[in-house]
């Protein structure tokens, strides 16, 4: 057990970490280049910046729609998040191991609010994982990584919440302990592959779509030569 | 704003064909719209080659790829899709339309989805999927509402936008785009309403002699002006169904003096290449440089129409030159602009019905105009209400995306897809309801003529043409009249 939990600390942690970092760098190097080729092929290059950026915050910091459409389940879905992000990165145990690692601490949320935000999250995504069975037209078009990521970004949460405030005797801490960090590099590992490549891209979305509708000039000519239809009518 | 769904009856009037059952048959295709005949063999090939070839020389790839990996499937966009709120069928739920066409893209054109494909065997692109996205991109207004509540930016627009390209380029668009686009293109007229130049000038000619004897105001279309500053290209349909409209943009330039004319080499702001097929888009949009380079223009200008406003302006730079391509200004921008520097005067005492303004989608949804005919309106219309939502958040008239001009699916757009603005536009109680686009036009006329709401549909430059002020120095004298009423017999 304890070589195991020794093992799930060190080289597994180091290796799904870097494997979660390299990947969203990969998808966010390769979105960057697609989108400087995409620029550079446009026939006009003028972009709505404008309308980018306020669109752009404006889903980063998600105030405004949410009471226009399904308030409650848009305000469970920004906590949901909050907790998500916040916790893992302020959380006081978490500094604490990455100071003793790398020698770089920051800023740590109370123990209170930190249950707290943990609290709402489990509760929240309860809610938002029944929400897309029950819902007619989300279950409709969910995938299985649709069901499977809530529930797999709930367990760290469960039982880190578990070991830091029940009294589970040590082989139950163990236990619990090792089934926290497990899940967390299976987060790791999965996040840069799947739908999770938001918590990267989201800030580009708009910018990107914006820039595909700068179609390159003279297209029409070229894919009627790939196509073999040159002088085609219409 | 939400919608009640339709009655089953109402179901089976929108869904069932008006195509002939043996065409149906022949061309292997179950669509609520009518397609020419093509090549019915081996479609998925062809449409993977079509793909394939369309990525090569697009921008969509960056797109899509970036589409695939944010797509979270929150389905928020069903709140805003008026299609889906009618039907209730979770077939018209823009993130699975969409899904549709990224699923074949994951499959055939990304490496994970190579291998997984090859690997498990399943998911290739098959005849009945093909079916299903004929019929569903068509479902599809492309008003684009959905792009506003996503949270992840995915525009399902451009998704349909790049699906209904790729259809046509293995024959499946709908006929009444095409034919038209054909007359536009390649035929003599070489304008989608098949107008050809003799009856262009005889009915604006109709027309001036219609003005000068309603408004005592020599009020002309200046046909074939060179070094003028504005270019026009209306929705050419307009000359045959919306005269009262090109008549007021007559009014207004007479009354400001600016120099504008309308080129007999070509008149027609249409394009449909917007809705079917990008190279359809880029051979239009040239026609507009090239016309307006003919005649030394020095402004694009686009009559009430939204999606030809967006097409030039989008794509006369992309096709053209860039930045060096001619400037493109809708008609809307044009009247405000005079009207607040007081150059145009209109008499508040004319239009005292209640009034309502519609945005047509290709103009508002990205911001473009919305407070400039509102400001005019308020100014001389006393009664006037505004329909919520509006602005960049309006709801389409249901015959967006180019659906207006297929026939065979009228009971479709006007039971499904203007459902919701039908609804808007009875809570509002208004009873002129100004569209300022031709498409939007023919599409609310037939809704509330379906829908049985009372309330006439008409383009701002309508109800300018009726309170227009002309300065006293315009008026012809009674002796000038009869002297030119004798010349012209």
């Amino acid at each position: 057990m304890e070589a195991l939990l020794e093992f799930a600390r060190g080289p597994l942690f180091r290796l799904s970490f870097a494997i979660m970092i390299l990947g969203l760098i990969r998808i966010l190097a390769l979105d960057l280049y697609s989108a400087w080729e995409a620029y550079r092929k446009a026939g006009d290059k003028t972009l709505p910046w404008n309308l980018i950026i306020t669109r752009t915050l404006h889903w980063m910091f998600p105030v405004k729609r949410v009471i226009n459409s399904r308030p409650v389940y848009s305000i469970i879905s920004i906590l949901f998040h909050i907790g998500l992000l916040s916790v893992p990165i302020f959380l006081f145990a978490h500094i604490q191991l990455w100071e003793g690692a790398i020698g770089i601490g920051w800023w740590a949320i109370p123990k209170g609010l930190a249950d707290i935000l943990t609290l709402t999250t489990i509760a929240c995504g309860i809610f938002l994982f029944i929400g897309r069975i029950s819902n007619k037209a989300s279950n409709f078009i969910s995938r299985k990584q649709d069901y499977f990521w809530p529930l797999l970004l709930l367990i760290p949460f469960v039982t880190g919440y578990f070991c830091t405030n029940s009294n589970i005797g040590a082989s139950g801490y163990q236990f619990l302990i090792l089934v926290h960090i497990l899940s967390a590099e299976l987060i790791f590992l999965l996040l840069p592959f799947t739908k999770m490549a938001h918590c990267i891209l989201m800030p580009l979305s708009q910018f990107i779509a914006n820039l595909a509708w700068k179609f390159p000039a003279n297209t029409d000519d070229d894919v009627c030569t790939t196509l073999n239809k040159k002088g085609a009518k219409v | 704003m939400r919608t009640n769904k339709i009655t089953e009856e109402e179901r089976k009037k929108a869904f069932t064909s008006l195509r002939k059952p043996e065409v149906i048959e022949k061309q292997k295709l179950d669509v609520l719209y009518h397609v020419e005949d093509f090549d019915t063999n081996d479609r998925p090939r062809r449409f993977l080659e079509a793909f394939a070839a369309i990525l090569k020389h697009s921008n969509y790839r960056m797109a899509l790829d970036h589409f695939i990996r944010m797509s979270a499937k929150c389905s928020r966009c069903t709140t805003t899709c008026q299609v889906y709120q009618a039907t209730g069928d979770p077939k018209d739920i823009p993130c699975y339309r969409s899904e549709l066409l990224l699923s074949i893209y994951r499959r055939h054109f990304t490496l994970g989805g190579m291998l997984r494909g090859k690997i498990a065997g399943t998911g290739h692109v098959t005849d009945e999927k093909i079916q299903e996205i004929a019929e569903s991109f068509y479902n599809c207004t492309a008003c684009r509402r959905c792009v506003q509540e996503c949270p992840s930016g995915i525009d399902h627009g451009l998704v349909t936008h790049l699906g209904r390209y790729i259809l046509s380029e293995i024959g499946i668009a709908p006929r009444a785009l095409v034919v038209s686009t054909r007359e536009q293109l390649e035929g003599e007229s070489g304008n989608t309403s098949a107008i050809p130049v003799p009856a262009l000038i005889d009915t604006l000619e109709f027309l001036e002699e219609d003005m000068l004897e309603e408004k005592e105001v020599e009020i002309k279309f200046p046909i074939d002006v060179e070094n003028t500053e504005y270019v026009f290209f209306p929705a050419v349909s307009d000359f045959l169904m919306e005269a009262e409209t090109l008549m007021g943009i007559a009014a207004v330039f007479t009354a400001t003096g600016d120099s504008w004319t309308t080129g007999t080499g070509y008149f027609d702001g249409i394009n449909y290449g917007l809705f079917y097929s990008d190279r359809i888009l880029e051979r239009v949009v040239k026609k507009i440089d090239v016309e307006t380079k003919r005649l030394k223009g020095k402004n694009v200008l686009i009559g009430e129409c939204g999606h030809a406003s967006r097409s030039a302006k989008m794509f006369l730079p992309a096709y053209c030159g860039g930045d060096k391509a001619f400037p493109v200004i809708n008609i809307m921008e044009y009247t405000h602009k005079v009207w607040k520097e007081g150059r145009l005067k209109l008499d508040p005492n004319v239009v005292t019905e209640i009034v309502a303004y519609h945005d047509p989608c290709n103009i508002a949804r990205t911001k473009w105009i919305i407070n400039r005919p509102r400001e005019i309106l308020k100014a001389f219309c006393k009664n006037y209400v505004e329909m919520t939502p509006s602005g960049e958040d309006n709801i389409c008239c249901g015959g967006g995306g180019g659906t207006v001009s297929i026939d065979e699916i009228r009971p479709y757009r006007t039971t499904v897809g203007g459902k919701l603005k039908a609804d808007q536009i009875r809570k509002s109680g208004c009873k002129i309801l100004v569209a300022p686009c031709a498409n939007c036009k023919k599409q609310l006329k037939e809704l509330v003529e379906d829908q049985k709401i009372d309330c006439e549909v008409v383009g701002l430059h309508d109800l300018i043409y009726k309170a227009i002020i002309f300065d006293d120095s315009l008026k012809v004298k009674p002796a000038e009249k009869e002297k030119a009423s004798q010349e012209e017999n």
